[in-house]
Formats: structure tokens, sequence, C-alpha cells
């Protein structure tokens, strides 16, 4: 075994990085087992890519120390990429190169000769067929997918992947999380940043959410379900006002009028059993549905609320505050 | 990856996990490897090609139209004998060359070899492999001076070959009218093509600085050129003896000393030590800003 391996992948303590007035990551530690699917959550602008590109040596903090299976920036130079792999934000690639020209130049700065290796990794993320295309006629779901190729070139034992499903077609989001749970099923240890709860549920073992360059929370998946609120409901009736005379003597849920339509519609919140229950009293009642939609997952609820985002709204805000960020931090 | 590929994953070969932490380490890209994916890339560019083809091509129009006039540029150096006599000729050009020519095709790699990174933002791409950025430099700044040094060999071999075929190798009348003989004029016109390699050598390390400083491919290509007109205006006033010998455009008017009897070669010492310290310099600072760097774009 490695000396320094400390049987964590990442070991992050403590970390600062500030691009002029703005502090982007504010003393976070993370620690990601080996072996384990690790989430970094947060909305754009939280500190997510600048905390990765940091990891990869991008970027060098202003204080704290990152570790990579025992190996650290300071101590062992670009030894400390040995078994990483991954990309941050969109991969890019030489626009006048093929696809395969442009994996077999990066196979030449990894020093590794394994012939037929190009080959497997270009029909995994199923290229095959472009591969001897320039990249500049990729699609955006091509170069996501070239990058995933890239990654797997060097056989890691540790790929991140910052944001994967970013900007791809519902299809492309559906192939490129499948793909991702496929690599993490295969024994990787994989750490994925991203800004969508339900992505990160779905294949994550553990959590770190962070909020404007803070971790807000974490733990692992099932410790942040058992925070999340009860999931909520948006009602429309023919009789809104009947249907909250009704839950004024259920103290089960909650039945407020939609702030988003004063007009018409109802929030319902509860748990399941009390919420179906509530519905089929209203329906008792002869009061006809018109609606009745989930509003947002408990999971997305509690990120909103640990984010302090509030919402659909509040996540529109925080892209502007990321593109604010990131044209700092080009700028540093 | 199609629907079907994603979602049966008996379809697809099976995904290679590296196996545990050994006391086994990765090989590193050594700068040979980190070279030949810079000369790939270079190979693969089309700005590239074009540059190498019109250092051939160019000056043979240029040799057939001057050869065709039928008053001699008199006013310019060796300009009184280049329609009749194919050494002068190749020196007639090399001193136009010198002031603006070779120092643009110098900057067109030169130039945009670092900054083509930030703007295709592929820093990341290649920073995130096994090489450090201390190999990608040395690299990239090896690939560059490489291409100016075979620049350099074409454009004077084309203009020195297209001179002695259509105008012809007649004895060459030297700068203090001494006679010299076509073989030692061929090897003197060789000579002072090779003795613009330390300038040129010094404008791509120029260039380097401004591709890796600025981010910008303009600012690496165009800056240079200016930055040699400029010093060519300075060193053409007077009272400036203090500078000239630090200038660029200097050591590119050391050849003259090679054609005159006797022959003087100071000026060519000085000016590759002054292109040794402009190389030193730019290099330095090149290096010192891309190792420090912060990589926040792409």
């Amino acid at each position: 075994m490695d000396p320094n391996d400390t049987g964590l992948a990442v070991d992050a303590r403590g970390v600062t990085k500030t691009f002029g007035s703005l502090r982007a990551v504010d003393d976070i530690s993370v620690q990601v087992a080996a072996g384990e699917v690790y989430g970094v959550l947060g909305p754009n602008g939280a500190g997510k890519t600048t905390f990765l590109r940091m990891l990869f040596g991008l970027i060098r903090p202003d204080s704290g120390t990152i570790s990579v299976f025992g190996r650290t920036w300071e101590r062992d130079g670009i030894a400390t990429l040995d078994g990483v792999a991954g990309f941050i934000e969109s991969p890019k690639f030489y626009p006048y190169l093929t696809g395969r020209q442009n994996l077999e130049g990066l196979s030449l700065l990894d020093a590794a000769d394994r012939p037929g290796r190009l080959a497997e990794v270009v029909e995994l993320v199923d290229l095959t067929d472009r591969a001897d295309h320039k990249v500049g006629g990729y699609s955006y779901g091509m170069r996501q997918r070239l990058g995933v190729a890239a990654s797997l070139l060097r056989d890691p034992r540790l790929l991140v992947l910052d944001e994967p499903a970013n900007g791809l077609d519902p299809a492309g989001i559906r192939d490129m999380r499948a793909l991702v749970k496929r690599l993490a099923d295969s024994g990787l240890t994989v750490l994925l940043s991203s800004h969508h709860m339900d992505e990160v549920e779905e294949i994550c073992d553990n959590v770190t959410i962070m909020r404007r360059g803070t971790v807000a929370f974490h733990g692992t998946i099932q410790e942040l379900r058992s925070m999340a609120p009860d999931p909520g409901y948006a009602l429309a009736t023919t009789a809104d006002d009947r249907a909250l005379e009704l839950a004024e003597g259920d103290h089960r849920v909650t039945v407020t009028r939609d702030p988003d339509d004063r007009s018409s519609g109802l929030v319902v919140t509860g748990t399941q059993d009390a919420v179906s229950a509530y519905v089929a009293a209203i329906v008792r009642h002869g009061i006809q549905l018109l609606a009745f939609t989930p509003t947002r997952t408990p999971l997305e609820a509690l990120f909103f609320m640990l984010t302090d985002t509030g919402g659909a709204r509040g996540a529109a805000a925080a892209d502007d505050a990321g593109n604010d960020t990131d044209d700092e931090g080009e700028a540093a | 990856m199609s629907a079907t590929d994603a979602t049966d994953a008996t379809a697809t070969p099976a995904v290679h996990a590296a196996p545990v932490a050994t006391t086994h380490r990765p090989p590193r890209a050594g700068l040979g490897s980190c070279l030949r994916w810079e000369v790939r890339k270079l190979r693969a560019q089309l700005r590239t090609r074009a540059v190498l083809a019109a250092a051939v091509i160019l000056p043979i129009p240029v040799v057939v139209v001057i050869h065709g006039q039928a008053r001699p540029p008199k006013d310019t150096l060796f300009g009184r004998f280049a329609t009749e006599n194919g050494f002068a000729l190749a020196l007639l050009v090399l001193g136009f060359a010198a002031q603006w020519a070779l120092p643009l095709l110098t900057a067109v790699v030169a130039g945009d070899i670092f900054a083509s990174e930030d703007q295709h933002g592929t820093w990341k791409t290649v920073l995130t492999r096994s090489a450090d950025r201390g190999r990608l430099f040395w690299a990239k700044t090896i690939a560059a001076c490489g291409f100016t040094t075979l620049v350099l060999v074409l454009l004077a071999a084309s203009t020195i070959i297209a001179g002695v075929l259509v105008v012809g190798h007649q004895p060459l009348t030297g700068l203090t009218g001494q006679t010299i003989p076509p073989r030692t004029a061929l090897e003197l016109v060789c000579a002072s093509w090779a003795s613009m390699l330390p300038p040129m050598l010094a404008f791509t390390c120029l260039a380097l600085l401004l591709s890796v400083w600025s981010r910008n491919s303009a600012v690496g290509i165009a800056a240079p050129v200016v930055i040699g007109m400029v010093m060519q205006l300075v060193g053409a006033l007077g009272g400036v003896e203090a500078i000239r010998p630090f200038l660029l455009s200097t050591p590119s008017e050391a050849w003259h000393g090679l054609l005159t009897s006797p022959r003087f070669t100071g000026p060519l010492v000085e000016g590759s030590l002054a292109c040794a310290a402009w190389a030193v310099v730019c290099l330095v600072t090149a290096f010192l800003i891309l190792r420090r760097r912060d990589i926040t774009g792409g």
C-alpha cells in the first residue's frame, strides 16, 4: 500500500479560496472514502467548481489542505492526480482534431500505452461512429461523452464529474445518469457535483451541500431524507373555499392558498397518508378535483431550505450569482 | 450513448476500475511525450501548414518580380545588384524580411501556442492528466522554437535557390566593394540568413511571453511585430547608442559585417548575447506567470 494512503480518496480540510473580495470557498472540509459515491450539491455559485478545481490543482487554495489518496499538491505535485480523472464543468477539446486524435493526445500526456483501451472507452460512451470526426462538429452531449471517455482512459480510482448532465436534453440526461450509475457500480470512487437533487439522490451514498462557499449540510442521503419536510402538493378544485374549510377540521394536513396564484389554487402539506385521506374527503363532499400535483420532492424542498434559494425563483437568482462568481474567478 | 447501450450494461465493455493503491506509480508524461503532442497539434492546424507553405512558395514570385524590374532598387542594401546577381537578391530579401516578415512568421505559432489553450478552454483538459505545467511549458516552447527554425530554414533555402536559379550565381560585390567568388558568396549568404536565428528565437520567446500573459492569440501574434517595428524606429533615432545594443532589431543587421573586407563579427556575438538575455527574461517571466496562474476558465 502507498504509505501516504489514508483510505480516504479525498481529504480536504479547512480549504479557503478568495478571488479579490469574493470568498468563493470558505473553510470547507470534505472527506470522501475510497469506493463511495459522493455528491457535492449546491446552486450555481456555491463554490462546487472552485473546490473541484482546487482538487485538480488548477487553482491553489489560500489556506487549508487537500489530499487525494494521501497525496498533496505541495508535496507530490502532479503525482497527486495518480488514479484521478474527470472533468470540470463542460469538458473541452481541440476542435480541429477528431475525437480519436484528442484521446490519443491525452494518452500521450498520461504516458499510457495500452493498445485497445482507447477503442474500448470510445465504444463505452457510444462514440465509435463519430470518433474520426472533428470535435468542432460534435454536439454538446457528444462532448460530454467524449469527456467521460477521456476520463476513463486514465483507468481512474477516483472519477470526478462536475455536473455531467448539465446542458443535455432529457434523453442525454437519462443516458448520462445511467452511465455514471454503471461506473459507480463498477467500484470506482465517484465525486459528483450537481445542482440537481434527484441526480445525487439516485446514486450517491454521502452528500455535502454547499451554500455560498460554505458547507450547509454534510451526511448520508438517509440523514438528509430524515430532515426533509413533508411533501407538498398543488391542489385546484371547483370550490377551493370549501376545500379550505374541510382542512380546518383535519390537523394532520396544512392547507394554504397558493401564494403564487391568489385567485385560485391551494398548497397541501402533510404525510402521504394524511394528504390521501384529505383528498378523499374532498371528493366525498362533492368537490371536484381540477389538478393535484406534487410541487417539489421533500429533498428538493430541503435543498432549497439549506441553500436558501427559495425554489425556482431563488435558483434563478443563484444562477446569476454563480455567473458573477465565475467572472470574478476569471478576472482573478 | 444510446438508450439501449446506456441501460444494457452487457452490451458494452466492462468498466475497468483501477486497483487500489499500491507502491507502483503510473508513469509520468515525459518532455518527449508532451512535445509529440504539441507537434501533432501544430501539424493539424491549417495556419501552421499555411505559414510553412508560404515560406517555401512566396520567395519564388518575389525573386521573379524583382529580377524582372527594369530599374533595380538602388536605395536598398544590395538592391543595386539584385537584378543581376542571385546572391545579392537573396540578401535584399533578407534585409526586407528581417524588418517585419520574420517576426510575423515566428509569432504565428509562438504567439498562439499558449493563448489557444485559453481560447479553446483546454488548459483544464491537459493539466488534469499526468503532465505538469513545467513539462507542458517547455514542450510548447521547444515546439515554437523548432517551428521558428524550420520557417527560417525553408525561407532561406527557397530564397537562395530561387535567386541562384532565376538570376544566377555571378561573383558578389561586397559592402566594401570587394568581389566575392560565387562559392564564398553562397557560404556568406547562408551564414547571413543563419545569423537571423538568434533574433528570431528571441522574438519567439517574446511572443511566447505575450501569449502566456495576454491569453489572447491576436495580442501574441501582432504585438511582437509591432514591438519589432518600434525597436527599428528607436534604433534609427540619434542619441540612443546606449540602448541600441539591447534592441532586437540590432542583431537583425549584424550580418552586414560578414560582407565587408575585412569581416567583423563583433555585432554578431553581441547581438547573440542580447538575444539570449531577451530569451531568458521572457521565458522565465512566462514560466512564472503560467506556474502561478489559477486556471479558472474553460
